[in-house]
This record gives C-alpha cells, structure tokens and sequence, in this order.
C-alpha cells in the first residue's frame, strides 16, 4: 500500500518538474528579444519572388533576418488573425469580417504587380486575345474548346486548334484568385452571379492547383490549359500570356508598363489603404485589367514593432529597386505617402 | 467435401492441374509484380535523383526563390534534430509503457493500455498535426519542438508495441531466478530484464525512427514556414527532408524537380538502413533468447 | 512477487534504501508513461472537436451529408470528400487484397525457402517508403503514364462506363487509388502470410492425402482457416488508405465536387486537410475542415479497431487447434 503511494507521489513529482522545465525552457527560446529571433511573415505568393530578394538584401545591410513561408494570400491573413507569425502578406485586402477577427492590424500596400492568365496550347497561336466574356466562359464551363467562336470572333485569322480547354485554378486561399475572380465579376454578370468574388471561390469546373507555383506546374505539362498567376511566374516559366481587354478596348501587353500605367489611373486610397486596380477607368489606354497592389498586415502592438517598422520602411524604400527586374512595378508616389504615415502607426 | 468425391475421376485431373497451375503461376507474378513496383519506386528515385546528388548538395542550404545552386543541408540537420528529439521523449516512454504492462499492470489495465496504444496507432498523422497545432502553435508560432512532439506521438505506439512484444519473450526463469534471490523488482528489470531484451528493444527504436524520419503531414501543419539558411533553434520551425520534398515536388521548375528526387533519394537510403539495421537487431534479439 | 524472498530474514537485510525507492519509482514512471499514452489519445480527441465547434454548431450533422464547399457563400459539407476517401480507398482494397492474397499464397506455399525470406523483405520493405516520396513518384512519373496510356486504354476499352468517362487526367481519383494500392499491399500482405502460417500442418496435408492440388488445397483449407484474418487484414489496409493525407494530396487534384468518373480530380477528407490548413478565408471554413478531421478521425479509430479485434479473434482460434509446425522467419 505505501509502495503505491510512493509510487504516486513520485510520479507526480516527476510530472511537475518536468512541466516546470518545459515552460522555462520555452521562455528562453522566445525570450531572445527582437534581435536574434527572426521577423516572420506569411502568405501572398505574388510578392514571394521579390521578398526572397528583400530578405537577402536586408540580411546583408541589417544584419536582420527575416523568415517568410509563401502560402498563399489566404494562409497569410490566417496566420496573422492567429498571430502565428508577425507580418502576412496579402494581394487581396482584407474584408470587414477579416478586420475584424484580425484585430487590432495596419494594411499597407508595399509592392505592386498584376495577376496574368497563362496558357499552354500545342499548335496555338503565341498571341491570343481574350476578354471578360472568354475567360468567364472558360470558367464556367460554357467555352470548352479553344476553337470555339467566340474565340475565333476575337482572333480573326489565328489557327486555333480544336484542344479541350482546362481551366486551372488557385484550390488555396489566393490573393491571385481575389484579383482574377474581381476582374471576372466586373466584366461579366454571369460569373458574379454563379461564382463571386473571395480568395477562395467553388469554380464549376477544372482542375485546382496549390500556390502560383503549382498552377503554373499544371498549365505547363497540360496542354489545353488556361490559368492564372502572378506575373512574374508567368514571365520567369515562359508561359504564354493572352492580351487581356481592358475598359478602353485596348490590349495591352501584361508587363511592369501596363502594370504601372494602371496604378498611375487610380489615385483614390481607401480608409485601409485598399485600392482597387482591376479595370481602371478607360481613360488609362495601356492600363493592365488586373493588376495588383499586394499587402503587408502588421499588428499596431506587437512585441516587435520597431523591428517591422525597420523592415517595411525598408520595403516600400530601398526594396523597390529590386521591383523592376522582378516584374514589379514601383509604387507611386502618393502611395508611399500613405504608407509612410501608417508605418508611424506602428507600435505607437 | 462433396468434392473430394469427384478426385477418383481422373478425367477432371488434367484440368484442374492446369488451374492450379494457372493459379501459382499468377501468385509468382503477383509477388514479383509487388517487388517490380518497389524497384520502379526505388530505381526512378535512384535514377533521377544520382544526378543531383554531390557534396554539395549535401552541405548547402536550400536557394532562395528562383534562385538554383541550392542543397539540402537545413533539411538534413532540421530532419536530425526533430527526430532526434522525438526519439527522445518517444524511446524511454514506450519502453517504460511497455514496462509497466508487462511488469506492474494487472491483465484488464495492461490490455485497456494496449488498447489505448492501438488506437493511438491508428489515428491518421494529419490530425497529429492538427493536434499539436492546437496545443503549441496557435497563438505562439510554429517550432520544430512541436514537430518533435507530434513525431514523438507518432512513434510512441510502435516503440511501444514492439517493446511489448520483446518484453514478454523474455524466458520467466530468469525473473524467477532472479526473485529467488531475493533482488528486487527494479533491479530485475533494469539489470535482467531489459538487457536481455535488448536486441528487440532497439528494434522498436529504429522501427519508430525509421517510420517518422519520413513523416510529412504533421510537418506540414507544425514547421513549414522556416527561415532561409542553416538552422539550428528548435524553438523556431525547422526545415526537413520530407516538407522538401513535398514543396519541390509541387514546383513546375524541373531544377526543383530533380533536387525533389535527389531529397527522395537520402531520405529512402536513411530510411531503408534504419529497416535493414531493425531488422538485424530482431533476428539476434530472437537467438538469443532461443525463441 | 518478492513475499518468498522477504520471509528469509538473511536476504530481508539486504534490502537497502535504493530498493526502498527503486521499485516505486519504477512503477511511478511507467505508469506516467502509460498515462502519456492515455493523455495523448484523449488530448487529441479534445482537441478536434474543441477546435471543429463552431462548424459543429453551425452545421450540425447535416454536415456530413452536404454536398458543397463554397467559401464564398460560407456554406461547407464532408460529402465531397467523403465520397473521394471511400471510392479511392474501395478501389485500392480491390486491387490491393487479391494481389496481396496471392502474394501471402506464393510466400507461404510456393516460395523455395532460399528466396522466400529476400521476398518477404522485399515487399515488407514496400511499407517503409515514406508516403511523400510515393506522391513524388505519382506526380512525375505515374500521372503522366495515366493520362497518356492508361487511362485512355480504359476508356477505348471500356468507354461506355460512365466511371471510365471524362477526359484521362494526370490527378484523379484513380491516380490516387493505385498509390493508396501500392501502400496497402504490403500492410495486407504481412498480416495475411502471419495468418496463413498459422494454418495446421496436418489440415493441408489431409487434403493433400485426399488428392488435392495446390491451388484446391488453398481454397479448402487455408483460406477458409484464414477468413478472420484475411477481413482483419483488409480492414487494417482499410484504415491506412482512409487516413493518407500527403500522397493523396499529392496526385488528387484537390477539387470540391463530386463526380462519377475515376479520371476526375477529387479530395478526401485527408487530402483536404493538408492542403487547406495553411490558410481559410473565414474562422468557419478552418473549423469545418477540422470537422473533417473529426469524421476522418472517428472513421479511421473504428476501422482501426474493428480490424485488430477481427484478427484478435482469428488468432485465438490457433490456441485451440492443433500445435503447427515452428514457423520459418
């Protein structure tokens, strides 16, 4: 009987020094202050070809490091509602709702690119062009060959080879899709109605692929397929990107300019720093339909905000030198301007 | 039984030795069929993965995006130190469980504990993540201590079961013999016990080893996003092989493609001598104790 | 236990302080261990429903059956990826248990003694393949041969079926139900040749005596023998299949709907899991998908369960028996 009270009370007292350890153990490692301990972010795969650049570019002028998973614009506002991480990274901005289970969070546009469809079609043509009424049709369903008329009505005179269409999507919670499914419900009624605009939406039909990464992956060994992605993907895969209409009936080429022509259209900032570059006023003629500003979320009252205020001043700074040869157009001016004054909030 | 009224017609017998001809003939393929697709998967590995394979690849760290040139040395050390750690807290409390099934528990608790262990073999790894990260990374960050623990979880009930199983075949004239002298209970086992079963208890070990040094899903959930660079802080998220390989093989860029193979190929090696050395273990674990 | 020894008052000396703690530290530890075991399995129970609630309460049991997944209109339901975990699992135990069966049959009986132990190596070596290397293999190499060849075989071939419909597609559910085959054999396998060796001696070689052949021994003797362990196998082979995310994720193609072709791409509730944990748009999309996890969860511990339960009992039926001939490993 004594034995197994011992035996008891051992045990207990091992359990308790055990959790006593653990917790004091977990308390150095996070206790390490802001320096030492990396900054890490999460999210938009859009801006993750130009973050890589900024951590290396930061890490050698700052000593800082700065640590960034790329999972999807939907992972990133996840992550930072939970506070898993210390900055996310979004192209599509956050919702009322998303403000709000997020808390007490800044939004800042610190990079700017676009959204492309790309194709893969043995025998096509290399330049197609294509409108809000193909692409929707694509996506849901109603044009599934690429010679269908209406394609051809677009395309006088372009061989189109009779290949079943695959539509290719974002499955993950993407900033792209928020951009692609924006355009789509804004040029076409049908597809508002039925599919709606999120960064993440049931398409009817097609084949569903994780990060920008693995939709491109999809369209290249695919041939018949249609997607999107960020521009930069497109550029650095070599994938054929269609001429996509804009509101002015031009047909702009998908690039930095186009990128640039359409944020210098729209000067209009919202109260959280959102703006909306999908079809810019016709008065842009060489405007990309769907570009995007793409967005760091920090929180005002996090342990590291002096560390963050570092980082995106760096960003928006320094950082958009490296836009350019990454297929990033720079922020405009007002842009900056505005960033600048909600970086002060930071931390204060 | 009817039938075997039918065996004297002699008329039926060439048939029917053609059937079972037909069906062993089918049954040699079938195994071999097993073995062709277990050499496919290993050759295509083997095949593609050779290339990429160098010194280099073995001691740099994972390229920046779009960037080539890259290794796997994060992962190998990241894979190292997680299950390093699990094994850890996973080794001595499955042995330790299966210790006090075969020695303390009365047969109704030491059944409802093998029980409990079956049941926790069964639950699908995925949801071992989705544990962990209720309980370590949200509202924290991830860390690849929390991929230790959900590993440890992982292996705790095939360390445990194979400890068992050793255990038991420990000849019960030892521990008598043991008990006639008057040596106490933990001694036996410390001294006796244990030694003897040895052999099976590394087993056990490196089946547990072996099975999650190549687990992915709660890596996924627990230690993925991670810093670029050779990483060594288990309070942070930690590269490893398997989440390399995952994430490679979801990239259209066929650099990434072969590096996903030549990851593959480390990881099968590791693996596979873990099974072969387990394995060795057994058979001597078994002479020696003359079963 | 040590009652014997302690009645001799010259060995009672000996007992000194260490022993004193020893044996109940020991015992404290283990049970602690055994305790860690206990905790962990309920922890994680707690945990998945804890954190599914607000999917629970929304959804209700209706969830199960509901055949939607649309983050735009918030409204979620398992029936998508209910239907893809039991149809890629059903059509991988198809495949995999004949084969397996044929497998343990060559092993056991058929197998010169010289490779039947390289053999069963072999194929048990099959099971320790990390899943993430097979879901590798599927994307780059058996995808691409199923939407050139085999799928289009099928469908040349067997066109008129509505499952061999649509257009052969590298991901689907037929590309993930051969690599859940691949996984399952081995499990099977190892199981079933442990029940067939159990089979008594002198049952075969009655039938033998009687003039039977191989093959017609088998079906006579050794399977009916084994029926217990043979659903018990398969059942297990059941419960790795149901609860294989990566992979699946791997070559499935992650969609959301339900459709009746095999070449289509799909989701089970696993796959689900894996590739949307990341990040949810809404707090409800995360915890419907571990509401997924609960039904994944309550699924596989009860295959799991029944499965050892079944072979359980076949084995008790061997203590009954007539002793068998030492086993040969």
């Amino acid at each position: 009987m004594t034995n197994r009270l011992l035996g008891a009370g051992v045990a207990l007292a091992l359990a308790v020094g055990v959790a006593a350890c653990g917790s004091s153990s977990s308390d150095s490692a996070s206790g390490g202050g802001s320096s030492g301990s990396p900054l890490v972010g999460a999210g938009s795969t859009l801006v993750a070809p130009l973050m890589s650049k900024w951590q290396s570019d930061y890490a050698s002028k700052s000593e800082e490091t700065v640590t960034y998973g790329a999972i999807g614009s939907g992972g990133g506002i996840e992550q930072i509602t939970n506070r898993t991480v210390d900055f996310g990274a979004s192209d599509a901005p956050l919702t009322e709702e998303q403000f709000e289970e997020a808390g007490n969070v800044e939004q800042i546009p610190w990079a700017l690119s676009g959204t492309v469809p790309a194709y893969h079609l043995d025998g096509g043509p290399k330049k197609l062009k294509v409108d809000g009424e193909i692409l929707g049709g694509i996506y849901l369903g109603t044009i599934t060959q690429w010679d269908d008329p209406v394609i051809a009505q677009l395309n006088p005179g372009a061989s189109l080879p009779s290949t079943k269409i695959t539509p290719v999507y974002r499955s993950d919670g993407s900033g792209d899709t928020f951009a692609f499914t924006d355009y789509l419900s804004s040029v076409y009624p049908e597809f508002k109605a039925q599919v709606g605009t999120s960064t993440q939406v049931k398409f009817p039909t097609g084949v569903g692929a994780e990060k920008n990464d693995g939709v491109a992956a999809a369209i290249s060994q695919t041939d018949g397929a249609i997607g999107y992605v960020g521009l930069a993907y497109a550029l650095s895969n070599d994938l054929s990107m269609p001429l996509v209409e804009n509101l002015a009936a031009g047909f702009p080429e998908p690039g930095v300019k186009s990128v640039e022509a359409a944020a210098d259209a729209v000067t209009e900032i919202g109260p959280n720093n959102e703006i909306s570059l999908v079809n810019p006023p016709a008065s842009a003629k060489d405007a990309y339909p769907i570009s995007t500003y793409t967005y760091v979320i920090v929180p005002l009252d996090s342990e590291k905000a002096e560390a963050l205020k570092r980082f995106v001043t760096y960003a928006i700074g320094p950082g958009q030198e490296y836009g350019p040869d990454l297929d990033f157009a720079p922020l405009p001016k007002q842009v900056v301007a505005a960033d600048k004054k909600a970086i002060a909030k930071i931390g204060g | 039984m009817t039938e075997h009224a039918l065996l004297l017609d002699h008329g039926n017998l060439k048939r029917r030795n053609r059937f079972n001809r037909v069906v062993e003939a089918s049954a040699t393929v079938a195994a071999f069929l097993a073995v062709a697709v277990l050499v496919i998967v290993v050759g295509s590995v083997f095949l593609r993965g050779i290339g990429a394979l160098s010194w280099h690849f073995l001691t740099t760290p994972t390229a920046l995006f779009g960037e080539s040139g890259g290794g796997i040395s994060n992962a190998i050390v990241g894979t190292s130190m997680i299950v390093g750690i699990a094994a850890l807290m996973a080794i001595p409390v499955g042995i330790l469980v299966a210790i006090y099934t075969t020695e303390f528990a009365p047969g109704r608790v030491a059944h409802s504990i093998g029980f409990v262990l079956d049941v926790l073999n069964g639950v699908p790894t995925i949801i071992t993540g989705i544990f962990v990260y209720g309980l370590l990374v949200a509202g924290h960050k991830q860390s690849g201590f929390a991929g230790a623990i959900a590993l440890a979880i992982v292996m705790l009930p095939i360390v445990a079961r194979t400890s068992q199983e050793v255990l038991t075949l420990v000849p019960g004239t030892l521990k008598e013999a043991s008990h006639a002298l008057g040596i106490a209970r933990w001694r036996t086992v410390t001294w006796v016990t244990i030694p003897t079963a040895a052999g099976g208890l590394v087993t056990g070990a490196l089946l547990g080893v072996a099975r999650v040094a190549g687990e992915t899903a709660p890596l996924l959930l627990v230690s993925s996003i991670f810093a670029p660079g050779l990483l060594t802080e288990p309070g942070e998220a930690l590269a490893s092989i398997p989440i390399f390989i995952f994430q490679a093989s979801e990239s259209p860029r066929p650099e990434a493609h072969t590096e996903a193979w030549a990851a593959a190929l480390v990881l099968i090696a590791i693996v596979l001598l873990l099974n072969v050395v387990a394995r060795a273990f057994y058979a001597r674990s078994r002479k020696r104790m003359g079963a | 236990m040590e009652a014997g020894a302690l009645e001799n008052p010259v060995l009672r000396a000996r007992r000194n302080r260490a022993d004193r703690i020893g044996d109940p530290l020991l015992r404290g530890l283990s049970g602690l261990a055994a305790a860690i075991a206990v905790l962990a399995i309920a922890g994680i129970v707690y945990e998945v429903v804890r954190e599914a609630w607000p999917a629970i309460s929304e959804f209700g049991v209706g969830f199960v059956t509901t055949n939607d997944w649309n983050p735009v209109t918030k409204h979620f339901g398992a029936a998508p990826f209910l239907y893809g975990t039991v149809v890629t699992s059903a059509i991988a135990l198809l495949l995999a248990t004949p084969i397996s069966l044929a497998i343990s049959v060559y092993l056991t009986e058929l197998a010169p003694a010289r490779i039947r132990r390289p053999v069963a190596t072999l194929i048990d070596l099959l099971a320790a393949i990390p899943t993430v290397i097979l879901g590798l293999w599927g994307i780059l190499v058996l995808g691409p041969v199923m939407r050139e060849t085999v799928e289009p075989a099928l469908q040349s071939v067997l066109g008129f079926l509505p499952i061999f419909g649509g257009d052969p597609s590298a991901f689907g559910y037929l590309t993930a139900a051969l690599i859940l085959t691949i996984m399952a054999i081995p499990i099977i396998t190892s199981v079933t040749r442990e029940v067939f060796e159990t089979v008594p001696g002198d049952l075969k070689e009655a039938s033998y005596a009687l003039g039977a052949t191989r093959w017609e021994m088998v079906r006579q003797v050794v399977l009916p023998y084994s029926r217990a362990g043979i659903v018990g196998a398969t059942i297990l082979g059941l419960g790795r299949a149901i609860g294989e995310a990566i992979a699946v994720a791997q070559v499935i193609g992650g969609a959301t709907g339900i459709d009746v072709s095999l070449f289509h791409t799909g989701g089970t509730l696993a796959a689900q899991i894996a590739s949307q944990f990341a990040g949810t748009p809404s707090e409800l999309q995360r915890a419907s998908l571990v509401y997924l996890g609960l039904i994944l969860l309550a699924f596989a511990v009860i295959v799991n369960v029944i499965a050892r339960v079944i072979v359980a009992r076949g084995r008790l039926k061997d203590t009954f028996a007539t002793p068998t001939e030492a086993e040969a490993l």
